[in-house]
């Protein structure tokens, strides 16, 4: 068997293909933040509060209503966008004219009241959500074994990726959402109503996340604190791609998923904390992140 | 295109002004800015809004499309009060905005900022017309908008809004930092569409640009509008308005 | 002496047996657990059947002993369980306190009942501490503790010729102790640790870890970790295949009610020793078919406990015709117990109950003939080996 630099391929590749299934979280979740963030101007700390929703509302259509993966994989992000669009209007536009922060501050506070409430009716040990039975199994790919499910989850999130990308990039919805970043009064003044666009912006970034967050449910547990775990690493991933760079946070979601993994390989104690050093690295180098505009 | 511009030509001087500015007071936060413009403008009318710089003329235009928050006083556009309306239902009722800046979308392909303000009236040139209006946009339609020349960038700024069916458009110095060939392009293009029955408010620095297209001047001298110089007067009152514009 | 005093009570007690019963005597028992979280399932409302069961086996009332259960949520924090065993204890006269899941909500209840004239008779409660350096005179520790399941899988298992191990720790003071009682345990019993990964608590993702730990060329994964760490670890070993690929999961603190909510499909092939299966002989299946028809739910050992526990509480009431804490607890550690749960024991001084316990496999989907048939017998532990010995606790009781 040869080696690469001492390591076995199997447990290089493995990893490497752990590290693409991470990404893929990673990619959604920071697109949306990307989303809202260049729209709204707002850091959405409620996101992974938003993430875990997702999973929930998967889980009560099973439990209580017997609606199952699929169709939770569309009701679940349009129920929580809806909430999401609620919030913005009730709570988020309140603060628009405000400084950063304050946004910061609320929809953290937001998303710890959500987590608690949570937390108060379901615990922390999680609740069970199952494989839907068209994706268990898995297969042998020689250097490791592929779950069927871990398999669709990056294709699902490299389409969600790419399909937001496109509506953004190349649509006229797309350009209105670009040209609202650079100058809302303007597109305000073209007779366009921004402020709908900015509040259906905001519930659809909202919803990537609880689409992540019903992709996650069959892999991880469904409990009150998944989201404000992963939050954490998304965030910094963000700061690495450039706030509000949509193609930059697909990238740099998959591509630090990547680098995690492989740093499981080389240097296992390092993985918890690399995206961490390269966050400090890009922002001392290039402070805009890599694909961000200078401001 | 001459028939589709056509359309447009209006069956008469109106009895009644298009639109008409009355005490219009504004404020940028807390500093006030207009205090008291009144002025009108007949349908197919090119008026100019002449002034130092700072004296309130691009602050009128953002008032009058509703950008600048704080205003006062009353705005009638073809018989409706626009005083509380947002910007984008001022847009929706006819109202073209060429902003100072340009405000060329860096983000977006001439194309797309040529597509960006949706249409708000019917008979609005069609890009196509804009094309012959404009031919060198033609052939930059995928560049990037901020990639043109500042020249091209104007005429993109302008043809963005003939798409959109607007009868009256509000032009915040259009020839600023252009080079006299273009300036003069651009000034066959106004005189054009003023043919073409479009109504248009311009703020102009270059004074002999605006009597070269404009039917009436008005002066704005700290927020307000001190006096109306209509154009064939110009030459008699040549020394009035130098002493106004400091020149 | 003082043994000897106790003796003549007792043999006093039993003698004047039939003038007890002219006056009846009152009992209440409080079970206190989790009934709405994540150890209802566990305990919860079947702990207060199976007390139920016992005291109507028991026939208590024939006897002249009335006995009336209190029950309460103590959602797994300690201070809302010494609140409630407080209040229960001083306030209604509550003689002896049931069940009590969690280590945290054990010891606190523990310190209440210690010097209170009550009893805590622990089921589902872990810490092999309540037997250890914090037992109590007035605490007997009935079902199992961490110390007995740690070492039950890690002894059992090596013997079974399972003999590589590789631990899956949460890197936290509660795995790191999982993990090294259970290497050392293995070690001792000849079998080798071949690697260890330490997973950061709680943990979301271990898909790599459990790469790594397939990688390894161990026998047998050890989970040195508990509830959603240890349910998530089993469901994504599942995923990737690790069971089929020939590798055994050793869940060292999961239950029944775990397997049952995982599923035989995540499940399969996982080891776990635990106390008491329904299914192991004649009497446990007809008690545990009794208790499905008032419970809905097949027996968890802990609840199977509770139904032991108060069985013998209650010969030993009868027994003393007392309801002093400090003359029913002499007599319980006195008598042999016997029941349907754990066929014959006996409770230590230091309050541990010693019965066997056994080591099972989880069956595969196919092996499985019906609902609730879950588990294959792998070996029995013997009593005598099954707990920590008495020595080693550091109970201050034993001299």
């Amino acid at each position: 068997m040869f080696e690469l630099l001492g390591i076995p391929p199997q447990a290089l590749f493995g990893q490497l293909l752990l590290g693409l299934i991470n990404g893929s979280f990673y990619a959604i979740l920071s697109l949306g933040l990307a989303v809202i963030f260049g729209l709204l101007n707002i850091i959405n700390f409620t996101h992974g509060a938003q993430y875990m929703l997702g999973a929930f509302v998967a889980w009560f259509l099973l439990q209580y209503l017997g609606i199952g993966y699929w169709w939770a994989l569309i009701i679940a992000p349009i129920a929580v966008g809806i909430t999401g669009v609620i919030l913005e209007r009730l709570m988020i536009s309140k603060l628009y004219h405000l400084d950063h922060l304050y946004g910061l501050l609320l929809t953290f506070g937001i998303a710890l009241v959500i987590q608690g409430l949570l937390r108060n009716e379901f615990g922390i040990s999680g609740l069970p959500y199952s494989i839907p039975p068209q994706l268990a199994g898995g297969q042998n790919l020689g250097f490791m074994f592929l779950p069927n499910y871990r398999g669709w989850v990056v294709v699902a999130s490299l389409v969600v990726c790419l399909a937001t990308w496109f509506v953004i990039e190349k649509t006229r919805l797309g350009a209105y959402l670009r040209a609202a970043t650079e100058n809302p009064t303007l597109v305000g003044a073209f007779g366009i109503n921004v402020p709908r666009l900015v509040t259906l912006t905001y519930g659809f970034g909202v919803a990537l996340a609880a689409f992540a967050g019903v992709l996650a449910a069959p892999i991880y547990s469904v409990n009150p604190n998944m989201g404000a775990e992963l939050i954490i690493v998304v965030f910094a991933v963000v700061v690495i791609g450039g706030m509000g760079s949509i193609l930059g946070a697909i990238i740099t979601g998959f591509g630090l998923g990547i680098i995690e993994g492989l740093t499981r390989v080389f240097y296992p104690e390092g993985s918890s904390v690399v995206i961490f050093v390269i966050m400090a690295i890009v922002l001392l180098i290039k402070p805009a992140g890599l694909f961000g505009r200078a401001a | 295109m001459a028939d589709a511009l056509a359309q447009q030509r209006p069956a008469a001087a109106a009895a009644s002004p298009l639109l008409k500015v009355a005490d219009l007071e504004g404020w940028y936060g807390e500093s006030h800015v207009l205090h008291g413009i009144n002025f009108d403008v007949r349908e197919g009318e090119v008026v100019t809004l002449l002034g130092r710089n700072g004296a309130g003329k691009t602050t009128t235009l953002k008032a009058i499309m509703g950008i600048l928050a704080k205003r006062r006083g009353s705005i009638t556009f073809d018989g409706k009060e626009l005083i509380k309306l947002p910007a984008r239902a001022i847009a929706r009722l006819g109202v073209g905005y060429v902003p100072e800046e340009r405000g060329i979308f860096a983000s977006l392909s001439v194309d797309e900022n040529l597509m960006l303000p949706p249409q708000v009236k019917p008979g609005g040139l069609s890009v196509d017309e804009i094309f012959q209006l404009f031919p060198n946009l033609r052939e930059r339609r995928t560049s990037q908008g901020t990639k043109l020349s500042g020249g091209e960038q104007q005429m993109l700024s302008i043809g963005r809004i003939l798409r959109t069916g607007a009868k009256m458009i509000l032009l915040d110095e259009p020839t600023e930092g252009l080079a006299p060939v273009i300036v003069q392009q651009i000034g066959e293009t106004l005189a054009k569409l003023k043919r073409e029955g479009f109504t248009i408010v311009l703020v102009e620095q270059n004074f002999r640009f605006a009597a070269s297209v404009a039917d009436r001047h008005y002066v704005v001298e700290q927020g307000k509008v001190v006096d109306m110089i209509l154009n064939e007067d110009l030459d008699a009152s040549t020394e009035k308005l130098h002493a106004y514009l400091g020149v | 002496m003082r043994k000897t005093v106790l003796l003549l009570g007792g043999l006093a007690a039993s003698l004047m047996a039939t003038s007890a019963l002219a006056q009846d005597i009152n009992i209440k028992m409080g079970v206190l657990n989790d009934r709405s979280g994540i150890y209802a399932d566990l305990a919860g409302e079947g702990s207060v059947i199976a007390a139920q069961m016992a005291v109507e086996d028991f026939d208590a009332a024939g006897k002249g002993i009335n006995v009336e259960i209190l029950s309460a949520d103590h959602q797994n924090k300690p201070d809302v369980a010494s609140n409630i065993a407080r209040q229960w204890v001083d306030d209604e006269g509550v003689n002896v306190i049931l069940d009590v899941p969690t280590s945290s909500t054990a010891l606190a209840v523990n310190e209440v009942t210690r010097n209170a004239n009550a009893l805590m008779l622990n089921s589902t409660g872990g810490t092999s501490e309540l037997t250890g350096s914090a037992c109590s005179p007035h605490t007997a520790h009935w079902t199992y503790d961490t110390w007995a399941l740690a070492h039950g899988t890690g002894s059992a298992m090596v013997e079974q010729g399972f003999d590589k191990w590789f631990f899956l720790t949460a890197d936290y003071a509660f795995g790191h102790a999982l993990e090294q009682d259970t290497a050392a345990v293995v070690e001792a019993a000849g079998g080798e640790v071949v690697g260890t990964v330490r997973h950061p608590f709680p943990g979301q993702d271990f898909s790599s870890f459990l790469l790594q730990a397939q990688s390894s060329g161990a026998q047998v994964i050890g989970l040195a970790n508990a509830g959603g760490d240890t349910v998530n670890a089993i469901k994504q070993a599942a995923e990737f295949g690790i069971v089929q690929q020939g590798q055994s999961l050793a869940g060292l603190l999961i239950f029944l009610t775990d397997v049952h909510a995982l599923g035989l499909e995540a499940a399969q092939g996982l080891v776990l020793t635990e106390a008491f299966y329904w299914d192991l002989n004649d009497e446990t299946r007809e008690w545990s078919a009794r208790f499905e028809e008032l419970d809905g739910d097949k027996p968890t050992m802990v609840q199977a406990g509770v139904y032991s526990a108060v069985l013998h509480y209650l010969k030993a009431v009868e027994a003393t015709g007392s309801t002093d804490a400090d003359e029913v607890i002499a007599k319980m550690k006195e008598m042999p117990t016997e029941d349907p749960i754990f066929g014959e024991g006996y409770l230590r001084e230091d309050g541990r109950k010693i019965h066997d316990m056994y080591l099972f496999r989880v069956k595969s989907p196919e092996e499985s003939e019906g609902p609730w048939d879950y588990y294959e017998v792998l070996a029995t532990i013997p009593a005598e080996r099954a707990f920590r010995p008495l020595e080693e606790g550091n109970c201050p009781l034993v001299e």
